[in-house]
């Protein structure tokens, strides 16, 4: 092979390899019929047999969100986002999430199952909410199926402001599924304290639940403005750390 | 009309400011949690210790931007409450010493800063935001929460802390 026909070579093939991964993990959006709404997902398609399917409220739009999402499509594992608020016409707050019905969610779930795929659920915060009330529903109206797990980052699931010298009260759907779940909780936050209390509640109906604690980061640390070093690194490696959060996961089914 | 839309904005400000140094009551009927550490210099304290006095329990830590804007009012707010029998108790939340005291060479504190490395009175005063306050009154009972970083030297509150001071 001559040095013309080399060149000629590795320029057809690197644009041809360019051309064959913009497809790939081209961002296509799916609407499907959830209850009396609509919900659009931002579908990062994946040839592998995992898919995650993540509760971002504000759409995803965080820029970390998704490149994480896109770097995990690139490593063979589907990523779903679906619009939630828009689907429901509901503003950007808090308040927002009890208006998102559990008829909506269990849809999103089932539409995932239908890929044939393992299905794993991701959200933070008190979206994590979320998770927990479309599982709950989903695994009872699926008595035969389950789904793969969740991973509950930097959940907020207290009932109501916590009181000194009292035990904490969470959401009624806290301790509901038997979905297998890892928390995730940054070093850098007071809620680290209160992780073991929050993993004996969500195993009151058998979910096998493991926590970890992420060095130097606070809450949120993919959200901040004002992200220190030590965040800016783990932002960088978000896809990474939740391979491993699936990987705990997987081991638990494995010793099930 | 636009100086009524002026004083209109103006007042919605001045409402934002009030209610931001709002103190929410304590209406919960609970004792108040045990809290005995010891402070930077190696000090002892115990919060039984402090009956007759109005104590502010705070729960803060460094890498907290509020907690780190607020505490020049809290030197602020020491010498504001003038005879009335005071303390602040700051409780770091499971940071090192080094850190600590990293922070008060900058930021220069002038009230006790007592350490939980284990974290067990966070879990005991079921602390899930940094700062969080509460106000403790001469008979030892918690009397108002506040959450989140305010301005601790203003009128508002030392009025009120002193308030609770003579009732």
């Amino acid at each position: 092979m001559n040095l013309k026909t080399l060149i000629t070579f590795l320029v057809v093939s690197t644009v041809a390899t360019l051309s064959n991964t913009s497809l790939l993990f081209a961002n296509e959006v799916k609407t499907i019929e959830a209850g009396d709404t609509e919900i659009d997902i931002r579908i990062f398609p994946a040839t592998g047999n995992t898919l995650l399917l993540g509760f971002p409220c504000d759409e995803g739009k965080s820029i970390a969100e998704e490149k994480t999402a896109r770097s995990l499509a690139e490593d063979g594992i589907e990523v779903w986002m679906p619009d939630m608020l828009s689907g429901f016409m509901l503003p950007k707050v808090r308040s927002s999430l009890s208006n998102i019905t559990t008829d909506a969610l269990t849809a999103l779930i089932d539409e995932a199952t239908k890929t044939g795929k393992k299905v794993y659920l991701i959200a933070s915060g008190p979206d994590t909410e979320l998770v927990l009330r479309g599982a709950s529903n989903w695994e009872t109206l699926n008595k035969n199926s389950s789904l793969a797990g969740a991973v509950l980052m930097f959940p907020r699931l207290f009932k109501d402001t916590p009181v000194p010298g009292k035990k904490p009260e969470y959401k009624t759907v806290v301790g509901e599924t038997k979905l297998p779940i890892l928390l995730l909780e940054g070093e850098r936050t007071p809620n680290r304290w209160g992780i073991n209390s929050l993993s004996h509640e969500l195993q009151k109906n058998g979910s096998p639940v493991k926590s970890k604690i992420i060095p130097n980061v606070r809450g949120y640390f993919f959200k901040r403005l004002d992200a220190n070093r030590s965040e800016d690194v783990v932002t960088s490696q978000m896809a990474g750390l939740i391979k491993v959060s699936l990987f705990y996961l997987q081991e638990n089914n494995t010793h099930d | 009309m636009i100086k009524s839309l002026f004083l209109i904005a103006l007042s919605f400000c001045l409402t934002l400011n009030a209610q931001a140094a709002n103190l929410k009551p304590f209406t919960a009927n609970t004792p108040t949690p045990a809290l005995k550490l010891t402070d930077l210099h190696g000090k002892h304290h115990d919060l039984k210790d402090y009956k007759g006095k109005v104590v502010l329990v705070q729960f803060w830590a460094t890498y907290c931007g509020p907690c780190k804007k607020e505490m020049p009012s809290m030197n602020k707010m020491r010498s504001k409450m003038g005879d009335t029998p005071f303390k602040i108790l700051a409780v770091d939340m499971g940071e090192t010493e080094a850190e600590v005291k990293q922070f008060v060479k900058e930021v220069k504190p002038e009230f006790s800063i007592l350490m939980d490395e284990s974290g067990q009175s966070i879990n005991d005063w079921q602390v899930f935001a940094a700062p969080s306050n509460f106000i403790i009154d001469p008979a030892g009972n918690i009397r108002y929460t506040l959450f989140g970083g305010v301005e601790w030297d203003s009128d508002e509150l030392i009025n009120k802390l002193k308030a609770l001071a003579i009732n």
